[in-house]
């Protein structure tokens, strides 16, 4: 457990570190993002060097650095020249939209992949298992944008049962019940198509283990015992295969993350750490795009965390691997 | 009880246990003794009606019947009816048998019909010397012999007619297995049980039936007391025999070749040193044979030699007193007396070089009248003075040779093929230079694997060896007798060894006969 906690404590220090210097590394720098190239190269070396001297741009990268672990600590995460607002305020208005549409999509994808995954296994090589085998690995050919697209214009457009953008109707003076209500409506297309996103690994990690679990010499114990069969497939096999799914769950937040929830966000307009992060880039909004980072890798490894808890949880043995 | 009839099950067309017939009674413990493979645990799947839910390649032909209730034909249902609650067992503890991810606890009470077992579970716990308070552990916790005593807690707590235990003690050091060798008698009573092993320890210890099974055939069959002190099946006693325990003397022996798969004829066709023709075409039928079942073309190991109330006087003094013995095939006897005790003039009568007053002389079933070729292509003697058992004047190959010339085989070619071929079974070199030697060249040791070699070239059923290693150094005599037991394995060979040595005598026997005033007592080896 101990060790554990250092080997947190070393993520979390190279996070913050690939936070400050991955940003650096994008064309361009901030000056010509806030004023235009134009205004730049017609500003006199005076008025340039009192730019950066206002924005801290002039101080060497070591002492930047410095400034910006120290401040990470004291929960500042600077100053947007963009939005001209603290980087904290900006973040907090848009990571719950992040962490309700990831959290939601990612609890609903690895239950019903692993359930998919359980059943599918179970009847291994039957007609059932393959038309579901074949289906996701159809589904999972699609990029996250892709499939975000195909929802959007087939639910929203088409058939516009569902609104698609933004996370709520703008202007609509909805609360109470009927905020929460279009709050959802604006959550659905979104979420199932994050959902559809994360269920292929879900099911084919499930699927792969289960068909493993399936040939252990408890499965025949468990049979031999005369237990019914959906006790042996669920308590028995199922239990035991979600052991790789928890693991590799953490792992694939990481990038489903950044691919799937960025991407579909901006593809709905929904105004989570994705869009955020899209239009920092877009600006090269340094603090912002610097904070965002920070806090989705955060996010990956706080919710990493808690899978290593559920992990020695679901598998007793691992307690004796640390 | 549990009657199994005709059952066969092949896996993928390759069958694993071939028409099986026997049944148990209730409060009878039997064993089924088997190397592994032979389809103990097919077995004990298809006794649990495991078999075609478990592996789809596998076909099932035959019945089962459990108390009426035919389980090679029964639907999902009535299994479900019968599995632990009816019939349980306790399967091999390999890794992973139990579930790592559940405790001993939750594993024990889903077996339970209703709630409330606690008390149930703890006191099966205590009764198979499990602490209940460990109950909460999981298994990676445990030990192999705690585990073994919760897979036995597990198979006896619905109380089943019937228990099959597969392998229950292997793996276990010696002290724990006589713990759970306690346990389950105690546990057992009253029930029927299958024990499937290939610990012929635990087997003794435990079982009143055993059946000896080999290529998934039943090939011998009866009380365990009688199986095991007089194996009637070449495989058996040869089980028997490469089994370490500790009321045994001669040194461990084997089978030779390995278990192979056949397909047709006697199973054991291949490793078998008495099979005849119809061995590899014709499979033999298990018979009823005196107090046991047996499947043996040739009615189990057969008798090589008989001697049957043989008296010998001179001059008045009995020297044998209507003595008789008999050696089978592959088997050692030793006769063990003073000197002067009528051992050689026993031998010498075998060997029709001295004439018996009375009695009679067996060989192959057949009573010897004449003492000519064909009784000496069968028996073969090697004497006590090595020396003056071959002539100075032969070389090795002339020596080696020397019984084949008598039988006029002289053609060249078959001659040294023959030499060198019997001279590498006694470990002797078999390059011309070695050939060439003249017996003055050579040690005691190496001259008497000559006389040993000699004996063999005409490939005879029975060695009487006189006092074969008198001579030699402590040393060199252990090489000369591991020698002896290795050929036997090989060939099946009979030997009637005569020594005055018990040492010598307990080292090389199956049997001990003390020859003393021209009477024969048999003695137990203890
Ligand atoms: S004698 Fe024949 S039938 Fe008997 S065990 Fe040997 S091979 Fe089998």
């Amino acid at each position: 457990m101990k060790k554990r906690w250092i080997n947190y404590i070393i993520a979390f220090f190279i996070i913050i570190t690939l936070n400050f210097v991955i940003p650096r590394l994008l064309p361009g720098d901030p000056l010509s993002a806030i004023y235009g190239d134009e205004v730049l190269l017609n500003l006199s070396d005076e008025a340039t060097d009192y730019i950066n001297k206002l924005y801290g741009l002039d101080k060497p990268v070591i002492a930047r650095y410095f400034i910006y672990v120290f401040s990470i600590f004291r929960g500042n995460f600077g100053y947007s020249i963009y939005h001209k607002k603290p980087v904290l305020e900006i973040l907090i208005s848009h990571l719950p939209y992040t962490l309700i549409l990831t959290g939601l999509s990612m609890l609903l994808a690895s239950i019903s992949g692993a359930i998919l995954g359980i059943e599918s296994g179970w009847r291994r090589g039957k007609k059932i298992d393959r038309f579901i085998l074949s289906s996701i690995i159809f589904i999972s050919g699609f990029p996250a944008f892709f499939t975000g697209a195909i929802f959007l214009i087939i639910f929203g457009i088409i058939l516009g049962i569902l609104p698609f953008q933004g996370a709520v109707e703008a202007y609509s003076g909805f609360s109470g019940f009927n905020l929460a209500v279009d709050f959802l409506k604006h959550l659905v297309l979104p979420l199932f198509s994050l959902v559809i996103v994360y269920i292929p690994t879900a099911y084919l990690l499930t699927r792969n283990s289960m068909i493993s679990s399936l040939k252990e010499p408890y499965i025949l114990f468990a049979r031999a015992k005369g237990l019914t069969d959906t006790r042996i497939r669920y308590r028995h096999a199922g239990r035991n295969s979600l052991i790789p799914l928890t693991t590799q769950m953490g792992i694939h937040l990481a990038t489903g993350l950044i691919t799937g929830a960025l991407f579909i966000e901006i593809v709905y307009s929904y105004p989570g750490m994705g869009t955020l992060i899209y239009n920092s880039i877009l600006n090269r909004d340094y603090p912002v795009l610097q904070g965002s980072l920070f806090m989705v890798t955060l996010l990956v490894l706080i919710v990493n965390f808690f899978m290593d808890i559920f992990y020695v949880k679901l598998d007793p043995r691992i307690e004796y691997a640390y | 009880m549990l009657e199994v009839k005709n059952l066969n099950v092949s896996f993928n067309g390759k069958k694993i246990l071939k028409s099986l017939n026997f049944k148990l009674k209730a409060g009878d413990i039997t064993a089924v003794v088997g190397e592994s493979g032979t389809g103990k645990t097919t077995l004990a799947m298809s006794i649990m009606g495991l078999i075609s839910e478990q592996f789809s390649n596998a076909k099932v032909s035959g019945n089962i019947f459990f108390n009426g209730i035919d389980i090679c034909t029964a639907d999902r249902n009535q299994l479900q009816q019968l599995r632990w609650k009816r019939i349980s067992m306790v399967f091999q503890n390999v890794d992973n048998i139990l579930n790592p991810t559940l405790s001993i606890n939750s594993q024990i009470s889903e077996i339970m019909p209703g709630k409330n077992n606690d008390l149930k579970i703890k006191n099966t716990l205590a009764r198979v010397g499990f602490p209940p308070e460990r109950a909460v552990a999981y298994p990676h916790q445990l030990s192999m012999g705690e585990k073994q005593k919760v897979l036995l807690a597990m198979a006896y707590i619905l109380e089943p007619e019937l228990v099959i235990l597969d392998e229950p003690t292997s793996s276990l050091d010696h002290h724990t297995r006589n713990n759970l060798i306690d346990i389950i008698k105690k546990m057992s009573s009253g029930r029927a049980v299958l024990i499937l092993t290939h610990d012929l320890d635990t087997v003794r210890k435990l079982t009143k039936k055993t059946i000896m099974l080999y290529g998934g055939s039943i090939i011998e069959a009866g009380d365990t007391e009688a199986i095991f002190s007089n194996p009637r099946h070449p495989y058996t006693r040869g089980l028997l025999r490469s089994f370490p325990s500790t009321d045994r003397t001669k040194d461990l022996q084997g089978i030779r070749g390995k278990p192979e798969f056949v397909e047709e004829g006697c199973p054991f066709h291949p490793r078998c040193t008495q099979s005849i023709n119809i061995c590899r075409i014709q499979k033999p039928p298990l018979d009823e044979y005196e107090d046991r079942m047996l499947s043996c073309h040739r009615g189990g190991i057969i008798p090589l030699l008989e001697v049957k109330d043989v008296s010998k006087s001179y001059n008045g003094l009995d020297v044998l007193k209507s003595v008789s013995l008999n050696i089978y095939e592959g088997e050692t006897v030793t006769l063990l007396g003073r000197s002067g005790s009528g051992k050689t003039t026993l031998a010498k009568i075998i060997m029709g070089l001295l004439k018996a007053d009375s009695g009679e002389i067996y060989l192959d079933t057949r009573q010897v009248n004449k003492w000519d070729f064909n009784f000496y292509s069968r028996v073969q003697m090697i004497f006590q003075e090595v020396a003056s058992a071959i002539s100075h004047r032969l070389n090795v190959f002339e020596a080696v040779t020397e019984p084949l010339v008598i039988q006029k085989i002289t053609e060249r070619k078959i001659l040294e093929e023959e030499a060198k071929k019997v001279l590498s079974e006694v470990q002797l070199p078999a390059d011309h230079d070695f050939l060439r030697l003249y017996p003055h060249h050579l040690s005691g040791g190496e001259l008497q694997r000559i006389v040993i070699a000699r004996a063999l070239i005409l490939s005879p059923g029975l060695l009487i060896a006189d006092e074969p290693t008198s001579s030699l150094d402590a040393s060199i005599q252990a090489k000369i007798l591991k020698l002896l037991n290795n050929i036997q394995e090989e060939r099946g060979l009979g030997m009637l060894f005569i020594t005055h040595d018990l040492g010598v005598a307990r080292k090389v026997s199956d049997k001990i006969l003390k020859l003393d005033n021209g009477i024969i007592t048999e003695e137990r080896i203890k």
